[in-house]
């Protein structure tokens, strides 16, 4: 996991590799071990919320890579995830396509959808792009609620279980297996992508986009490409929070949804994979987190000295958005920053400079 | 020693004695409500009525002395919260019954339901949830009950005494009906059936006018409301929405009978709106509202004792009705209790194994019901009330109430006939 001092790289394939020690291999395999073990320990309530950190997860690393690699902005992705969601239960209710290739069906789909509304994305950057990539938002959005054939309009549609021969993923602890799976691959992919010639030109287009246009990377090509992939990756968590929960309805994809996937990964590390999944894991555990210490906190000696009676469930709502502008002003490199520098103590430990 | 071993004796022992008092069983029950969503206003009466209900059970022996563990889920009004709450009830609590809220989670809710066999009483009363079979409706629903008239009837009777009012005035010609709503599962649902009705009972039909359950602007609305020259105008929405709509119309200058879905209207909503709500015409489920005199008020009374000791507040029928549902479930959970046990199935068992039947207690407050196991409407019988408010109701509900500047005045009960090509729409 930490990297011995005195160790260099001597090739370029060297410097590209994933594992960059023998420990850190060990350490993957050994975290994937502990989460297939997962479901044998944890309860059902902390299994809901791996799988939730587990869908939503694998759609900020698509939004991560869209901003945190490719330096844009996009304040539509929940209609993406939204769009694979429906896609893939449309997928397997009207054509009958079973639901293990419906889901990486709508991903592409969704993928397809994501590079018409990247279009824009060619021409535009900054607060334009933001604005540009509101259509998409409100265009989606509206076309759910009527596209009878597509999304069952506001009455919602039916996402059947995920069924392998015959096995069925219907309980909380089958689902996390399968959703495991494509999480371990989406991250595997991801963490590949960086690797290649696509993933440095994104990069490229992020720390100077004229430079870059210089070295002969076509911009347009790998902006728009951004929003595929990107929404490749939230088609693929929409798809897979449908047959999770068993029904999709067109609440719930709004643009509060999309700003919070924003807030995953810049409270996690733009630019870091890890660091989106850190993100998500602060979201999804934060309203927990305050749910327990207001709980803690009703009929207490301070709830009965302030009178804080039904307050404190505003209280709860308040103290999450503190804890998140408290976070932007005292780690804005993010999570991902924070883990790296609490390696780095243990490494140098105890003669830190 | 052996002081040690009769003293481990004497405790096994007690143990021994004390643990069924410690194992009482209690019976689970889900409740999903909507406290903060967008139809929080009626959700928070009704929710408040089911919660205050089951306490004032427990408190009251329980069913037949085992005591109710419900819990309540505020799910704001957002399918995929219900469905959230839903499996945890059914994974892990295994709860015998669920007292539900909106249409569009409890219409998403039902393979889920059917499926585990859970019996779920919902604040839904969607003509598509009355059809146990699947010969009707699109879906069978075995596991879904309510109590009251469904949607689609309450709209028929209005559109029913919608017809008698056009010919008791005397009005002239073809008489125009609207129907108001939000472009939601909700508002949509009774939607095609009244205005089926309506143009069976020889009214012209114009194109439906969108407004959302958020309560907004509505001027625009109002204004092609009064272009349109309709007479009759169903509003589909929750109160705060329809109160919005109502003063906006008042401004704009409508001439129009407003009739209300169940939902879109109470004593609350009447005074917030003013004389804007003066004259609107809504169904109402219970036999008799907070003020009136029956026998089975009483009980009501000691439930609402449960969230306000001093017992003086006004409750509107939203709170009624949520008593008479969760009644009902009481009953039924009694029943099947002392018929095999306490399962999905047998209380649903329970619900069929009276006709006519209201919960004990309750006399003149909750209609009698009746539920097949072929049919789901409880009742075809609508009872119709206008809203009177004159001057500026006080902003104390209790007061506006005694002061008679909120009145609520029973005008019809329409007899619908059990039409077969009604059931399930």
């Amino acid at each position: 996991m930490l990297r011995p001092s005195g160790e260099f790289v001597q090739s370029y394939r060297l410097d590209t590799q994933i594992f960059r020690t023998r420990n850190t291999r060990y350490a993957a395999v050994l975290s994937l071990i502990v989460l297939a073990l997962v479901p044998l320990f944890a309860g059902s309530y902390a299994l809901n919320l791996l799988i939730q950190i587990g869908y939503l997860g694998i759609a900020a690393l698509g939004l991560n890579l869209l901003v945190g690699f490719t330096g844009q902005i996009s304040i539509g992705h929940a209609v993406f995830f939204g769009f694979g969601a429906f896609a893939s239960a449309c997928l397997n209710n009207r054509l009958g396509i079973p639901v293990i290739f419906s889901i990486p069906l709508a991903a592409l789909a969704t993928a397809l959808v994501g590079l018409v509304f990247g279009l824009p994305a060619a021409r535009l950057k900054g607060l334009y792009l933001a604005i540009a990539t509101l259509a998409a938002q409100f265009i989606l959005q509206d076309f759910f609620a009527r596209a009878h054939w597509f999304s069952g309009g506001v009455s919602g549609s039916i996402a059947e279980p995920i069924t392998i021969f015959g096995w069925v993923a219907d309980t909380d602890e089958k689902f996390f297996y399968v959703l495991a799976v494509f999480f371990v691959l989406s991250l595997l992919l991801v963490t590949n992508l960086l690797r290649t010639r696509d993933g440095r030109a994104f990069v490229a287009v992020r720390d100077h986009y004229l430079s870059a246009e210089m070295m002969g990377i076509n911009l347009r090509y790998y902006r728009t490409l951004a929003f595929g992939i990107s929404s490749f990756y939230a088609g693929l968590g929409g798809a897979l929070y449908a047959h999770y929960l068993g029904y999709v309805s067109i609440e719930g994809f709004d643009i509060l949804f999309s700003i919070q996937f924003l807030a995953m990964i810049i409270i996690g590390g733009l630019g870091s994979v890890s660091g989106s999944i850190l993100g998500t894991a602060f979201m999804v555990l934060l309203p927990q987190v305050m749910e327990w210490l207001t709980a803690a906190l009703d009929g207490s000696w301070i709830d009965t000295t302030l009178h804080l009676n039904e307050g404190t469930a505003f209280l709860r709502e308040m103290a999450i958005g503190l804890v998140i502008v408290l976070f932007l002003i005292l780690e804005p490199d993010g999570l991902a920053h924070r883990w790296r520098q609490i390696k780095a103590y243990w490494k140098l430990y105890p003669f830190s400079y | 020693m052996s002081i040690l071993k009769w003293t481990a004796v004497v405790l096994a022992g007690g143990y021994i004695l004390a643990s069924p008092a410690l194992a009482q069983e209690t019976i689970s029950i889900g409740h999903l409500a909507d406290y903060s969503g967008a139809t929080s206003d009626v959700g928070m009466p009704y929710g408040q009525g089911v919660a205050d209900t089951f306490e004032y059970i427990n408190e009251n022996g329980g069913i037949n002395g085992k005591k109710v563990d419900i819990e309540t889920i505020d799910y704001s009004y957002q399918v995929p919260r219900a469905i959230a709450a839903y499996k945890k009830w059914a994974q892990r609590d295994k709860v015998a019954a669920i007292m539900g809220w909106g249409t569009a989670d409890t219409e998403a809710l039902i393979t889920f339901v059917t499926k585990d066999k859970v019996p779920y009483f919902s604040g839904s009363y969607a003509a598509t949830l009355t059809d146990p079979v699947g010969d009707k409706a699109e879906r069978a629903a075995p596991y879904n009950f309510f109590y009251g008239p469904s949607y689609s009837d309450a709209a028929r009777a209005l559109v029913k005494w919608a017809a008698d009012d056009w010919k008791a005035k005397g009005g002239e010609g073809t008489p125009k009906y609207v129907h108001m709503g939000a472009n939601h599962p909700y508002s949509n649902s009774p939607k095609a059936a009244a205005e089926e009705y309506a143009k069976e009972l020889g009214f012209e039909v114009l194109p439906a006018i969108q407004f959302s359950l958020a309560p907004a602007d509505f001027t625009a609305q109002c204004l092609s409301l009064k272009e349109s020259g309709a007479d009759y105008a169903f509003i589909a929405n929750t109160t705060n929405s329809s109160v919005s709509l109502l003063k906006a119309c008042e401004t704009v200058g409508t001439d129009v009978q407003f009739l209300s879905n169940v939902w879109g209207m109470d004593e609350a909503a009447a005074k917030a709106a003013g004389t804007a709500a003066d004259g609107v015409v809504i169904p109402v489920r219970t036999a008799a509202v907070w003020t009136d005199e029956a026998p089975g008020l009483a009980v009501m009374k000691e439930v609402a004792k449960v969230s306000d000791s001093s017992g003086e507040q006004y409750r509107p029928v939203h709170y009624l009705a949520g008593i008479c549902s969760a009644l009902f479930v009481r009953d039924a959970l009694k029943w099947a209790d002392e018929n095999g046990g306490i399962d999905g199935e047998n209380v649903r068992k329970a619900m069929y194994a009276q006709a006519d039947w209201f919960p004990e207690g309750t006399d003149g407050v909750c209609k009698p019901m009746t539920w097949t196991d072929t049919d789901h409407r409880p009742t075809a019988e609508v009872s119709l009330y206008q809203i009177h408010v004159t001057g500026q109701p006080d902003n104390d509900l209790n007061k506006a109430i005694e002061s008679g500047a909120v009145k609520m005045d029973k005008i019809a009960t329409v007899e619908l006939p059990r039409r077969d090509d009604w059931h399930g729409h």
